[in-house]
């Protein structure tokens, strides 16, 4: 069950270059949320932009929650100008969360640029499920690597690479992936991040017969389903519809039910 | 407290208030922030023939007040409506007004009659005026059904034909003149209209120089278009007798009531849903002090009441 409601802004800091983290308190909304969940924030009290904005849930604390952003347009830049003390109006905690499974011998968390946003709360999941997550972290270049020093904090083993070769490996988050890859053991990826970087971990995942979760992100009206305006081609028939939305069925796909060759 | 019924054309409601289709799925998301049986009644999402998948992604672009989609009428279909969404509506005891659309009269009709024969609606609103669908693009050469006035009058005709629930005919706001198309479908056996459906529109993306929209064009909603589709309610209640579900915009109860005294006998609340959810539901409690306060007992003594001199 979503809630719609003001929240006091806690924190707010600019963690990297047009990157930020806001930490709201919302008790009832922690209570409900799950890694991989996500919340619309309304960025502005007028009529413009008219529409909320759809962030992945970066950390679930006992009384409330944190959004990792980039600020690309409009809305975000209004969203970036809030001060501690001011008050957001949220609605969530909505769709589908990344499913942890027990046994798992590796768990591999792939995120490039700001898809970075909802793994912490995955990796601490994990964590308290007995695992240890691995962080595959990739980014254009070493100041847009944002959160590698929390997971390290947390206990996860961190690999870094950037476009430039500026930290890390030169490359990305799919040639990470592909040399940590090994087919022999029991492993489950996390992928997160722009559409061409998730198909190719999606793709390296099939090759390795691995399971992947991706979580996908959309331009959204409502966040509950209704508009039908955040939909992606789909593989399988779900809920007899070939497009899927990613607020309902989705943000988290397992990357088969996908079809990516029709994504835009 | 004021009494907030109306009846529309045939339609009782217990109070004017609905929601858009296309903004309110088939209730039951929305159900899970309110009671959806407090409106006046649920407008169900477009519904044809068959299963639709819509329009290929990019389907939303915001634009300065407002939303832009072309999502191209995505819908379960009327077999998967009747089985697997109608049941929660009829459970939670909500006045269902469900929306039509066709590729020619005959389907519309045929939609008409399931709905009436399984109970599937309370009042049936006719979408003639999509801008989202290619293949319905093709009638005597023009975009849609509302923007040719003999073809309202031929399709509302054979539609009338199939049912005898009350019929409203939702025209598009892409018209020269709004008065012709309504008379149209008066003329044709309409019970009301359902005024305005979104104005055409389009985006760029100056960067890539494409289109926002895979779909090119889109239709425009939300608050920037609500002086539109005042004027066009107020045009269209001084030229037909019929009753009129205004929408277009609105956000709250001031907005409602400015409908009404345009003349509207009920209005419907869209694009501002995706929002707040519960908009509706604010807009009735915000309708009903309005009618208490300007010392009214019903909310029928401010249809119409619109003071031009």
């Amino acid at each position: 069950m979503p809630f719609v409601m003001d929240c006091e802004v806690l924190a707010h800091q600019e963690v990297a270059a047009d990157h930020f983290r806001v930490t709201l308190v919302a008790p009832e909304i922690a209570s409900a949320a799950r890694a991989g969940m996500f919340c619309m924030i309304e960025v502005g009290a007028g009529y413009h932009p008219f529409l909320r904005r759809p962030f992945s849930i970066e950390r679930i604390y006992p009384d409330g929650v944190s959004f990792l952003y980039k600020v690309e347009g409009e809305g975000t830049r209004l969203l970036s100008r809030v001060r501690p003390g001011d008050t957001l109006n949220i609605q969530g905690p909505l769709g589908r969360p990344f499913p942890v499974p027990g046994g798992v011998r590796r768990y591999l968390l792939v995120a490039g640029g700001i898809g970075v946003a909802p793994f912490p709360a995955l990796a601490e999941a994990i964590i308290a499920e007995g695992g240890t997550p691995e962080v595959l972290l990739a980014a254009r270049t070493e100041r847009l690597l944002v959160g590698a020093r929390d997971f390290t904090r947390m206990g996860c083993r961190v690999t870094l690479a950037t476009d430039d070769g500026s930290a890390g490996h030169q490359g990305t988050a799919a040639d990470l992936l592909e040399a940590a890859l090994d087919p022999r053991e029991s492993v489950v990826v996390y992928a997160c991040g722009p559409m061409p970087m998730m198909r190719a971990v999606h793709e390296k995942c099939q090759a390795a017969g691995v399971v992947c979760w991706a979580s996908l992100e959309a331009h959204m009206a409502c966040g509950d389903g209704v508009c039908m305006g955040c939909v992606v081609p789909a593989n399988r028939e779900m809920e007899a519809e070939r497009m899927v939305r990613v607020c309902r069925e989705g943000p988290v796909f397992d990357t088969r039910d996908i079809n990516w060759t029709a994504c835009p | 407290m004021a009494d907030l019924s109306v009846n529309v054309g045939g339609l009782r409601m217990k109070n004017p208030v609905t929601v858009a289709s296309g903004t309110f799925g088939y209730g039951q998301e929305y159900d899970e922030y309110f009671d959806i049986a407090r409106l006046g009644a649920v407008t169900v999402k477009s519904l044809t023939l068959q299963p639709r998948a819509g329009n290929r992604p990019p389907r939303l672009a915001e634009t300065p007040a407002g939303l832009l989609n072309a999502i191209g009428l995505q819908n379960v279909g009327i077999e998967a409506y009747l089985r697997d969404k109608l049941p929660f509506l009829r459970k939670k005891g909500c006045t269902i007004i469900a929306n039509i659309y066709g590729y020619a009269p005959e389907d519309y009709a045929e939609l008409a009659r399931r709905l009436e024969a399984e109970q599937g609606a309370d009042a049936i609103e006719v979408n003639l005026s999509c801008p989202n669908v290619h293949d319905a693009r093709t009638v005597g050469g023009c975009k849609l059904v509302a923007q040719q006035p003999e073809a309202v009058l031929k399709y509302t005709r054979v539609i009338r034909s199939a049912t005898r629930l009350p019929l409203f005919i939702k025209l598009s706001p892409n018209v020269a003149d709004i008065v012709e198309p309504c008379l149209a479908a008066q003329e044709g056996g309409a019970n009301g209209l359902s005024l305005i459906n979104t104005l055409l529109g389009m985006e760029i993306d100056v960067k890539s120089r494409k289109p926002v929209l895979s779909n090119l064009v889109g239709g425009l909603s939300g608050p920037a278009i609500r002086p539109v589709a005042l004027k066009m309610v107020w045009d269209a209640v001084r030229a037909v007798t019929i009753p009129i579900i205004g929408m277009g915009g609105i956000c709250d109860a001031r907005d409602a009531v400015a409908f009404l005294l345009a003349g509207a006998s009920a209005v419907a609340v869209g694009t501002a849903s995706f929002r707040r959810p519960d908009t509706a539901i604010r807009v009735i409690e915000g309708l009903e002090r309005y009618v208490d306060e300007q010392g009214f007992s019903r909310v029928t003594d401010i249809i119409g009441a619109l003071r031009t001199e």
